[in-house]
């Protein structure tokens, strides 16, 4: 291929070039005016005291609202609770969603029932699921508390309680979205080569053994990918609190990008919340980075 | 051949983008082949033959006089919102009689879904950074002062009169008001009182007040919650389930303003000593009692007054319409008070943007949507009390229980929310002090707390 490249006519490779620039330009549109012109809007509003109220009075005050960061006791609660959240949902996805695709996996009766079951919380929206959800946490009249009630265990405060909150979202987000890595890890299971078990088999590999030694080396590149989308996702928590808790009790579930939104159009402060959107970005764009140079290390 | 297609694919794909970015604002018409190839030709054309149907497209139901007078009437574009359909009905009908009534004026209006969130304000931000304000919106109470003070809205002194501005209760100038001068009319106020269920205040011989001179001090109304509260039954319905929000401030405001408190200074300038302030405390830690008492429930269901799981409740007008459905014996009772009857007003009202051209006649759509036959159409489709004096006497219904206990407390105690443009702040301080105080806070704690946040935000609007 590449002496054929040298030879072929300059202009030639140019065209080809050309064309696939071409082929480039609707997604470069598309990414240019819905991602990056946003982006740098953001970043040049971030340097500005721009109040949603007065569009023509955008003064530009330097780093002061990075400043305020820092000053922040808000912002500071919504990034330890997102730290939170982040820390407990990805660990707990991955292991649901593995879980539940060895189980799917089997040969059982009723496979495409227990698959589309599992599935199903992820094509509905997550509006709908936090509402229903809210409803099966309900101290008084709700599913869960009515179930416990049966076992004897007292009324939780799943929602009202500074202490439960935080983990009470994060049971559900791990409900709603675990079916969707689920169905990564199925594919993942059904492309480990049959004739590996086998040779274990002949080894006598126990079923433990053959799950440490053949199945999680097979799903590792997978594992990865699941690893760091989940993460930048749990990261982005927003609407979970803001349909089942606006933030509460206490604060306790405030995330960071609730907490940007709110002082964007809630309190009109544009400016600043530009600001802790750009500190956002450039923390999240760190972990991936990190968790990128992992990726390559492991596979080098 | 092969090599122009090649080309072709992705250009087309592209020019297709970039047609579905532009919007079909021109004309709406997608071009097809042939209007491809002279498609300079065509839009010019379609530019201007669509130009006049989009007219008659917009002003609607605009019959033929509009038309003929064309260029000499004054068109004014108009936002609502939109939360329940009979309200929204209610108001094209009076914005439609209006557009009849003005042979000089008419009126396009756009409704927008208010969700109870941020929707309606979220596209009122937009518009306003994109300077496309329509000529007269309507706006939430609170937010007037936010809107004069970034000269949004115009101020209507010089187009009110004054039998007009004596007509409207106090509260509904007082909300409208900002810096001494008028900006904002509303149609409806809304209104607290406290709901209880006839039955079982009988059944315990409680006797509910019916006047304000009658009405209840905290001690007496902590007594009764407490004595009505049963292993299976609230004492009191706080409505906490409508969440953190806006709801806290109308529905708590008034035990902090009855023991003569306040959210924030007169002037406005600050709320350290105000929200923090002793009597502040005192009202918070009033509220902190009801719920260490069990006589609230900090998660009550949708409907628990309703269905008789709590005594009494202090709800909004809308209460009223679903005890009725639900076929119980309800009745009224004024706001409970500490040291002076104060109780909750407000709503949505409408104001004037300084980019109107014609604020004359935008005042004359906003007068014509407050005056008496708007405002009593408007409370006998909403249930919300009426803004002016002359159509409480109008309507039969309010001189007598239990509507009466609504209008005196509208005519008498009615208190608006502060007049601040810091108010998305103050009201969220407020509502997370009160939330802090029910689930059992330091209450002083969390106020110094807030006030922090409130004077960080105050501090923008010293110039």
């Amino acid at each position: 291929m590449r002496t054929h490249k040298r030879y072929s006519l300059k202009t030639q490779e140019g065209k080809e070039a050309l064309t696939g620039y071409l082929f480039l330009a609707p997604a470069l549109l598309l990414l240019g005016i819905f991602l990056l012109y946003p982006m740098g809007t953001a970043f040049y509003y971030s340097l500005t005291d721009f109040y949603i109220l007065r569009p023509n009075e955008k003064n530009f005050i330097g780093f002061e609202n990075f400043q305020m960061i820092f000053g922040d006791a808000e912002f500071r609660q919504a990034f330890s609770n997102t730290l939170y959240f982040a820390f407990l949902v990805v660990p707990i996805q991955i292991g649901v969603a593995l879980g539940l695709a060895l189980l799917v996996n089997k040969k059982l009766r009723f496979k495409v029932f227990f698959r589309t079951a599992y599935f199903s919380p992820v094509v509905m929206s997550l509006v709908v699921v936090s509402i229903l959800w809210t409803f099966m946490y309900n101290p008084n009249e709700g599913l869960i508390n009515e179930m416990l009630s049966l076992l004897g265990i007292p009324e939780q405060p799943f929602l009202t309680s500074p202490d439960q909150a935080m983990n009470s979202i994060i049971v559900m987000s791990v409900w709603q979205g675990a079916g969707f890595q689920m169905m990564i890890f199925l594919a993942g299971l059904q492309n480990i080569p049959n004739h590996l078990y086998e040779a274990a088999d002949i080894d006598g590999a126990t079923t433990f053994q053959k799950f440490l030694h053949v199945t999680l080396p097979g799903l590792k590149n997978i594992s990865l990918f699941i690893f760091i989308t989940i993460t930048i996702a749990a990261f982005k928590l927003l609407v979970q609190p803001m349909i089942m808790t606006q933030g509460g009790p206490l604060g306790s579930t405030k995330s960071l990008v609730y907490h940007i939104y709110e002082v964007g159009f809630n309190y009109r402060d544009v400016g600043y919340a530009s600001a802790m959107a750009v500190v956002f970005t450039i923390m999240v764009l760190v972990i991936t980075i990190i968790q990128r140079i992992a990726v390559k290390e492991e596979r080098g | 051949m092969k090599k122009m297609s090649k080309w072709l694919v992705p250009l087309s794909m592209s020019a297709a983008l970039l047609a579905a970015c532009g919007g079909n604002e021109s004309g709406g018409e997608s071009l097809d082949e042939n209007n491809a190839n002279n498609a300079g030709n065509n839009q010019s054309n379609n530019g201007e033959s669509n130009g006049e149907q989009s007219d008659v497209v917009e002003t609607g139901e605009a019959d033929q006089g509009v038309e003929a007078t064309g260029d000499e009437s004054v068109q004014l574009d108009m936002w609502i919102h939109q939360t329940g359909e009979e309200e929204t009905d209610f108001y094209i009908k009076r914005i439609d009689e209006f557009n009849e009534a003005h042979e000089d004026i008419f009126v396009n209006v756009e409704i927008i879904i208010d969700d109870g969130g941020s929707s309606y304000s979220d596209s009122i931000n937009a518009a306003l950074v994109a300077g496309n304000l329509p000529d007269i919106l309507a706006l939430d109470g609170p937010y007037v002062a936010s809107f004069a003070e970034s000269d949004i809205i115009r101020s209507i002194d010089e187009y009110i009169s004054v039998e007009d501005l004596e007509d409207f209760v106090d509260s509904i100038i007082q909300q409208g008001s900002y810096d001494g001068e008028l900006y904002s009319l509303g149609a409806m106020e809304a209104s607290i009182p406290l709901y209880y269920n006839k039955d079982i205040f009988e059944e315990e011989g409680i006797e509910a007040p019916t006047t304000i001179e009658d009405a209840w001090t905290w001690d007496e109304f902590l007594t009764v919650a407490q004595d009505l509260t049963t292993e299976d039954r609230y004492g009191l319905n706080l409505f906490m389930n409508y969440g953190v929000g806006e709801w806290l401030t109308f529905m708590g405001g008034p035990f902090v303003w009855s023991n003569n408190g306040e959210l924030i200074s007169e002037d406005g300038s600050t709320s350290d000593g105000y929200l923090n302030s002793p009597e502040t405390v005192e009202s918070l830690e009033f509220i902190k009692t009801l719920f260490e008492e069990g006589v609230v429930s900090l998660t009550p269901g949708e409907m628990q007054f309703e269905e008789g799981n709590a005594a009494m409740a202090l709800g909004g007008p809308w209460i009223a319409v679903s005890a009725e459905n639900a076929d119980m014996n309800w009745g009224m009772m004024p706001y409970p008070y500490k040291e002076v009857p104060k109780s909750p007003s407000g709503s949505m009202a409408y104001g004037i943007t300084t980019l109107s051209e014609h604020p004359e006649e935008a005042f004359q759509m906003m007068h014509w949507m407050t005056n008496e036959e708007s405002t009593i159409g408007l409370s006998e489709v909403t249930g919300m009390p009426p803004v002016r004096e002359s159509a409480f006497n109008a309507m039969d219904k309010y001189d007598e229980l239990p509507w009466s206990v609504m209008r005196d407390q509208v005519l008498e105690t009615a208190h608006a929310r502060p007049q601040t443009p810091a108010y998305p702040v103050l009201t969220d301080a407020f509502a997370q002090a009160f939330h802090a105080a029910a689930l059992g806070e330091d209450v002083e704690e969390t106020l110094n707390q807030q006030v922090e946040r409130v004077e960080r935000e105050l501090r923008r609007f010293q110039d």
